[in-house]
């Protein structure tokens, strides 16, 4: 069959006047992803599982054209709540929060990198209700700009997380893991060390690896932890340069340090606890090892302060969901193998079984705003010494 | 603005010049890209000098910022990217341009399995073609298990991979499919016809190419100029390859600072700004090559050519060449995707790692996959219209002659845009487009899919329009003048005439632009609207959160999916259009 070229030009005209039209019609007539349902969401088994609920609450989701986003009102009960998040079980809790409260909410989930430069774009006009990131000195910097609304409620905690809530409550923390965890590959070395200065015997030259703090954003948390607990920067420095002569492998995340570890091409990893413990339960002959004085690496939320006052308190209902039984219920069950397995700092509630009890671990804090503040000094530094 | 240009009324027998007001493609199509492309990208741009035109900084007028990225590691940076995007766009024309003569001009067996291949490679996202180089011969890696000899071949060939040898390899070998494509789209006026009086007048066969190749030069350039421009602005191979050489690249520097904290987003501008400037040597330079000529070699009187017909021993020759090349180019990132999304627990060395499916079948089983690919098909069949459509007017006023410098800085305008990664332009989007002016103004757009789309459209119509140049360019306006004189208004002549010299390369476009948009990260991810998650958004989420193979299989069966949807364009373009478009340029076996 053949057409004639008037024809075909029609039908061409016809094609894109039709996809023209129904790329507005997609972005004005859908509802809310995660509006208030009628029954609560069940709990992913699994963290493709969890993606599934993504899939099928993107296919519903609304955007209204020429309305701004904190004004998309979802069936009358308010201002939607816009909820930037990186963690691995946000879409279920998300869901299951919106169920559970009627606010209606909408989630855009990416690592954290990406939702921070969003949220730097947006500066003139700020559309995100709430951040919730892993890493204290993200939330520093970001108070330090003003853009977080200080004097948040923040609910009971247990010990641990008391101690990571900042003194003007710009921030308050949902869980803990710990920066720096030493994960090894069994097969190569049976008695790995017990001891930072163990990680520069001739033994393990060139079987270290650790993350790019200029890449991967929880490593910062790390390298500055390393440098308080060996008396400074200049002494941390000194340290890794130490590191750097024994054939430290840098990479950019945990990703690519679990490759080189898998691989056998490196014998020992340094990446987020709930990395390395997702992938030593999923990785035959990976085991993981807490060296002393970890740095605690808090997961925390943030809300705007420029949202108006109601997105404001729905984000606090947000804060007090998560922290409460249900919430930590959703926390502990999104991502089974990853963000899931952090130590929680709601009262009251036990960790997942792969993990060993906090109180056992010898772990430090480090203070955001004075480590924020040196963030970029740092990982310069580690840059053009360390990473090269 | 409105240009008034002679209409005609009929006076007896005579046909007068009426003057009448008319909306000029030039005026409408400027419009278009300014909205489009032009304002946001020049916001972005503009803070480089300005931050706190933005919000993003205190000054109202810096060039701190061009002072840091022209010191230092961003100047080194700056150097190796522009080495990198020369050696990468020779390479790329080295072997799109035979490539492209063997599968149209000769009977190389296979002739529609290579052209499959060559769109399979346009598919392979760049990561996973640098991953699969270094799964190669990364220490420990597959070689490396694979014998003595093999082990030795890694060794050799580690130094190098790792390093700017490699980097322009990968990215050269990406770009083979912008060469093929440009090239491609010329050799219709590349007539027998010109090497035979080459030949009648006693040129060799050397003389002859020397007639030949020159015909094809703007399609040449223009392939160099797009393999350059699109690897300056390549991420994938400058975070993986380039990261783990410790080569590190502009564009690098550029996500870093958009994405590291501090967050400099006008520092991120001046790489930007920077990126561009390397865009406008190229141009440069390809405009001293072509010095003006005109290239409009394809007219009424242009004959089809004739394949060339090997014999046994030079069809095994070129058979050969033409597998080894995608033994290499595909062969590579074949590996890489099957170890990271077939093997189980990564290709670990513990003894349990194997071939699986499984990861295929979890993702198939809960569906996660289903909602974000529809909703990038959908845009991606959206934004590949619509690029479709436009970009022969843009492309047509990029090869139109006497343009003066309005031509010029268009030209530049879109070389630049496809010269700087998206990133840029997503960010510039939020720039502008989440303005409080806009806001008031009643187009509140951010965070609508209608937004995305049309950042989808700017995004791919730069270098969608480039692909048309080299057929255009070759286009005779006397087709088109006669055309007229035989009493076909303009729109009526160039759907009787240019259409069915151009449709198979604007399909081209389609099957590119759709390609392109239904795999595209970084205006995806700042631009998405809440819970609506681009296939892109899915997959890096499923990677960022540790599910590295399953976010390999989703990458793998969105690849096969997309080539399905190019074979199904193809065999309809084969089926539905009129027997004399297809024959357009195409060689007599």
């Amino acid at each position: 069959m053949h057409l004639h070229p008037r024809t075909a030009l029609g039908a061409a005209a016809a094609l894109l006047a039709a996809t023209a039209i129904s790329a507005c019609g997609s972005s004005s007539t859908t509802t809310h992803a995660a509006a208030p349902a009628a029954t609560s969401a069940s709990p992913a088994t699994t963290g493709t599982a969890s993606t599934a609920a993504t899939a099928s609450a993107a296919s519903s989701a609304t955007n209204v054209p020429g309305a701004d986003l904190h004004a998309n009102h979802g069936a009358g009960k308010g201002p939607t709540l816009l909820v930037y998040s990186a963690q691995g079980y946000d879409i279920n809790t998300v869901k299951a929060f919106s169920a559970a409260t009627g606010v209606p909410t909408e989630l855009v989930d990416d690592s954290t990198g990406p939702l921070l430069a969003r949220i730097q774009a947006e500066k003139a006009d700020p559309q995100w209700g709430l951040l919730w990131v892993d890493g204290a000195t993200a939330f520093a910097s970001l108070d330090q700009q003003g853009l977080l609304r200080k004097g948040l409620q923040v609910p009971p905690l247990n010990a641990a997380g008391e101690k990571v809530v900042p003194s003007d409550h710009s921030f308050v923390p949902t869980g803990i893991t710990m920066g720096c965890t030493a994960i090894y590959n069994a097969k190569l070395l049976p008695n790995p060390p017990k001891t930072w200065a163990g990680l520069l015997s001739a033994s393990l030259k060139g079987k270290v690896g650790m993350n790019d703090p200029a890449v991967s954003g929880p490593t910062y948390p790390c390298v500055a932890g390393i440098m308080q607990m060996m008396g400074g920067v200049s002494a941390g420095e000194s340290y890794l340069k130490k590191l750097k002569a024994n054939g430290l492998h840098v990479s950019q995340t945990n990703g690519d340090t679990l490759h080189l570890l898998t691989t056998g091409q490196i014998a020992l990893g340094l990446i987020q606890s709930s990395a390395a413990i997702g992938a030593a339960a999923t990785t035959p002959g990976l085991k993981v090892d807490f060296l002393p004085d970890l740095t605690v690496l808090p997961s925390a939320i943030g809300v705007d302060a420029k949202a108006p006052a109601a997105v404001q308190a729905e984000a606090q209902k947000f804060i007090s969901y998560v922290l409460s039984p249900a919430g930590q219920h959703q926390m502990q069950t999104g991502d089974p193998t990853g963000d899931s397995l952090y130590w929680p700092v709601a009262p009251n509630t036990a960790p997942k079984s792969e993990l060993p009890a906090f109180s056992s671990l010898s772990s430090q804090t480090i203070n955001p705003y004075t480590w924020g503040a040196r963030e970029a000094a740092i990982n310069g530094w580690f840059t053009n010494n360390i990473a090269q | 603005m409105s240009v008034l240009t002679p209409a005609r009324r009929r006076v007896g027998s005579l046909r007068i010049p009426r003057v009448r007001p008319r909306l000029g493609l030039s005026t409408v199509m400027f419009t278009v890209l300014a909205v489009l492309v032009i304002v946001p990208i020049g916001a972005f741009l503009l803070v480089s000098v300005s931050p706190r035109l933005f919000v993003q900084g205190h000054q109202w007028f810096t060039l701190e910022y061009f002072g840091q990225a022209f010191s230092g590691a961003s100047l080194a940076s700056l150097s190796r990217t522009a080495l990198v995007g020369v050696g990468s766009a020779l390479l790329a024309v080295t072997c799109g341009l035979p490539l492209a003569l063997l599968v149209h001009r000769t009977n190389v067996i296979g002739r529609r399995l290579w052209s499959v291949g060559i769109w399979a490679l346009l598919l392979s996202p760049s990561y996973l073609v640098a991953i699969g180089w270094e799964r190669l011969f990364e220490p420990a890696g597959v070689l490396d298990h694979a014998g003595p000899l093999l082990t030795s071949v890694a060794t050799f060939g580690r130094g190098p991979l790792y390093g700017p040898v490699g980097i322009i390899l990968v990215d050269g070998l990406k770009g083979v499919p912008f060469a093929y494509l440009a090239v491609s789209a010329a050799l219709p006026g590349l007539g027998s016809s010109f090497e035979h009086a080459a030949r009648a007048h006693g040129a060799g066969r050397l003389g002859a190419l020397r007639v030949v190749l020159p015909i094809i030069a703007p399609a040449i350039w223009t392939a160099l100029a797009i393999v350059f421009a699109e690897t300056i602005s390549d991420y994938g191979v400058a975070t993986t390859l380039g990261y783990d050489s410790q080569y590190f690249l502009a564009t690098y520097a550029l996500y870093n600072a958009v994405y590291s904290i501090p967050l400099s987003f006008p520092l991120a501008a001046s790489i930007g700004c920077t990126l561009v400037g390397l865009a406008g040597i190229a141009l440069f330079a390809q405009r001293r090559a072509l010095n003006g000529r005109a290239y409009r070699v394809l007219s009424g009187r242009t004959r089809p050519c004739s394949r060339h017909q090997f014999r046994p021993l030079g069809q095994v020759v070129a058979v050969g060449v033409v597998v080894v090349f995608f033994l290499i180019a595909l062969g590579v990132p074949i590996v890489g995707a099957v170890s990271a999304s077939l093997l189980t627990n990564d290709g670990s060395i513990f003894g349990g790692s194997g071939l699986t499916l499984h990861y295929y079948a979890e993702v198939l089983r809960d569906g996660a996959l289903t909602a974000p690919l529809l909703y990038s098909l959908k845009l991606s069949l959206i934004c590949a219209a619509v690029v479709m459509v436009l970009s022969v007017p843009v492309a047509r006023l990029l090869t139109r002659q006497n343009t003066g410098p309005v031509g010029r800085v268009l030209d530049l305008v879109l070389l630049g845009a496809v010269a700087l990664p998206s990133l840029v332009m997503a960010a510039g989007y939020i720039l502008i487009y989440n303005l409080p002016l806009m806001h008031s103004l009643g187009l509140a757009l951010y965070g609508t899919t209608f937004l995305l789309t049309l950042a989808y459209i700017a995004g791919a119509l730069p270098n969608n329009s480039r692909i048309l140049v080299g057929p255009l360019a070759q286009l005779d306006d006397g087709l088109l003048t006669s055309a007229r004189t035989h009493g076909a208004s303009g729109p009526v002549a160039w759907a009787r005439v240019a259409l069915p010299v151009l449709s198979r390369y604007v399909v081209w476009v389609w099957l590119y632009c759709f390609a392109g948009t239904f795999f595209e990260l970084p205006i995806s991810e700042f631009l998405y609207p809440p819970g609506k998650f681009p296939l892109s958004v899915m997959i890096n989420k499923e990677l960022s959160n540790y599910h590295y193979s399953e976010g390999s299989a989703m990458e793998v069966l969105s690849v096969l999916g997309a080539l399905v949807i190019v074979g199904v364009v193809l065999a309809l373009y084969r089926l539905l259009a009129p027997r004399g478009w297809r024959q357009v340029g195409a060689a007599q076996s």
